[in-house]
């Protein structure tokens, strides 16, 4: 068969038209989104969170300089108050049109107890600032999230976690807590002091009051060496729980569209220090949506094209202090959902997920996290009492993310999951009473601290009902 | 044309003879010396804009750095408030300054872009 000039013109037309009307598309859906103004009509300044999707204009900032400063500060400013960290949640816990409190001035070290790895820290400060001010005194933190812009108050509001078999989410270290009421008071609380309030306001998505200042089970500084290598997706599912178990830090990241995986482990060690590289993970992702670009409609193509480029490259490896190796800069911007499942669950759902992104939502080319969380008791912590396995997925900052509640959250529902509190999920106060055995004696106390719902912005209400 | 030609003739003498050196790039430890001279503002620095502002991995300019910074300058004061407080790519609205007033942004602009001592 030969095809004439006539139809080979016809025919390159059409494709050049079809490749310019994909990149078209392409471009229209990843444009840069438009942001909100700057300063709105009664003069206020925008606030918005790190991923962009969350915004307000707060009529008052307040920063107090110390506890006593934020005790005066806290019965008397216009509210909803709502305390702000780094701004890291994609919920609408920040949002308010009253009093945006940021606690980044109660920073620091207040106290630290050798014998027992105990440090006391005011709650404003900065996870990234956390690492080294105990390694200073010889203690380091059991693990870290993938950020650590946050402050160590919004982790523990939000449940923040890392990953390893037995090792618990941030606020499973906690032994004491100082929190600054809505009336002013400040309520000391621990196990054996207000019991109640310790249990329930560990993880209070800032509803509880102020903390000013958190006491942290550390344990001894230690170095870790940090292997990241490239597997099969198939081969790491099936190995995932011998090795979560192996590893004192493991968890991996779905290359969707490419069959591949990356295996992300820390374990201690005494070998010499061999700092990290340059970061290359953006450069992987941006990679990872240039292939998504060309082969959007050509999934098969894409994955070769991936295979093929992620032939034979080596495991990426790096001997340091685990604070600075655990967490990682993210300079490109995303959107998140995650879920915590009974581990005996996460296997098989995430094998789900990525066949329905693979079949349904091929737009997708950010990776698809999998770590495991040690169980804990307080009362709204996602990992109260079960150990679990979380599967987060992501959109860049530009795009759509309403598949992840389309194809991801109903498979995360059926499973018993229970949401990220700074992540996308959908619930209500009436999904969350049957997710959380003591949800209904954290909202008594919550309400007992804050009778008049001064810190409570609409999200929360949908929260509590 | 000709004024064009005595134009381009004449940038590079008007730059020689502003006495200017021309910048170079900082590593990131000598950016993370760095620190506003007001107090206040140098507070405010150390809790939100240097985070990422001395991290080359953040992709974010590094402060002091004006081969990194002059160009952004060049946009203009206004345009770079904007960014600030709207976020622009990698940068998260408001730098991650959730107490800073625009004023205090601008200062700090105007400190990381290595002009604090200007006019």
């Amino acid at each position: 068969m030969k095809l004439g000039r006539r139809a080979l013109l016809g025919g390159a037309g059409l494709l050049a038209l079809g490749v310019g009307g994909l990149t078209g598309r392409r471009l229209w859906l990843s444009r840069e989104p438009e942001p909100p103004v700057a300063i709105d009509a009664n003069g206020r300044a925008l606030w918005s969170n790190w991923a962009g999707n969350e915004h307000s204009y707060p009529a008052v900032r307040a920063a107090p300089a110390n506890e006593a400063e934020l005790a005066a500060l806290l019965p008397k400013a216009q509210k909803p108050v709502r305390p702000v960290g780094s701004g890291h949640s994609f919920t609408a816990l920040v949002p308010t049109d009253g009093t945006l409190l940021s606690i980044d001035r109660l920073n620091g070290l207040v106290s630290h107890d050798a014998a027992g790895l105990t440090a006391t820290v005011r709650a404003g400060t900065k996870l990234s600032a956390l690492g080294p001010m105990l390694a200073g005194i010889g203690q380091e933190m059991p693990n870290l999230p993938d950020i650590n812009k946050q402050t160590l108050a919004g982790a523990l509001a939000t449940g923040t976690h890392g990953t390893g078999k037995g090792i618990k989410a941030i606020h499973g270290d906690v032994t004491a807590m100082r929190l600054v009421l809505p009336s002013g008071e400040v309520a000391e609380c621990s196990r054996d002091v207000r019991p109640e309030l310790f249990h329930a306001a560990r993880v209070s998505l800032g509803a509880f009051g102020v903390l000013s200042e958190v006491t942290l089970q550390n344990r001894p500084l230690e170095r870790v060496k940090k292997i990241v290598s490239l597997v099969d997706t198939e081969d790491m599912l099936r190995q995932w729980p011998a090795l979560a178990e192996k590893h004192r830090n493991a968890e991996f990241l779905v290359l969707p569209f490419t069959g591949k995986s990356a295996l992300i482990t820390h374990d201690t060690t005494t070998e010499p220090v061999s700092p990290r590289g340059t970061d290359q993970d953006s450069d992987t992702l941006m990679d990872l949506k240039s292939l998504r670009d060309l082969f959007e409609f050509a999934p098969e193509l894409r994955k070769k094209a991936a295979q093929s480029a992620m032939a034979d490259i080596p495991p990426d490896i790096a001997i340091d202090e685990g604070w600075k190796l655990l967490s990682n800069e993210r300079p490109v911007r995303f959107k998140e959902m995650e879920y915590h499942l009974p581990i005996a669950e996460q296997v098989g759902v995430l094998r789900e997920i990525i066949r329905r992104i693979e079949s349904d939502a091929r737009g997708v080319f950010f990776p698809i996290e999998a770590r495991i969380i040690a169980p804990d008791d307080a009362w709204l912590s996602p990992f109260y009492e079960r150990e679990s396995g979380s599967i987060a997925v992501h959109a860049w900052y530009k795009e759509d993310h309403d598949w992840m509640y389309s194809l991801a959250e109903p498979l995360f529902r059926e499973a018993g999951g229970r949401p990220h509190w700074g992540k996308l999920h959908s619930l209500k106060a009436e999904d969350l009473k049957r997710l959380y055995p003591r949800f209904a004696e954290a909202d008594a106390v919550r309400r007992s601290v804050d009778p008049d719902g001064r810190m409570s912005n609409p999200f929360l209400q949908r929260l509590f009902g | 044309m000709r004024k064009l030609a005595l134009a381009i003739l004449i940038l590079p003498l008007a730059a020689c003879g502003s006495g200017e050196a021309p910048p170079k790039p900082l590593t990131a430890e000598q950016s993370a010396k760095l620190s506003p001279s007001d107090p206040k503002l140098a507070e405010l620095y150390a809790g939100s804009c240097k985070a990422c502002h001395t991290v080359k991995d953040s992709l974010a300019p590094l402060t002091g750095d004006r081969t990194l910074w002059d160009a952004r300058w060049a946009q203009g004061e206004d345009v770079l408030l904007a960014a600030a407080i709207q976020g622009k790519k990698g940068m998260p609205a408001g730098g991650q300054c959730f107490s800073c007033t625009p004023d205090d942004m601008k200062a700090l602009i105007r400190f990381m872009a290595g002009r604090e001592g200007e006019q």
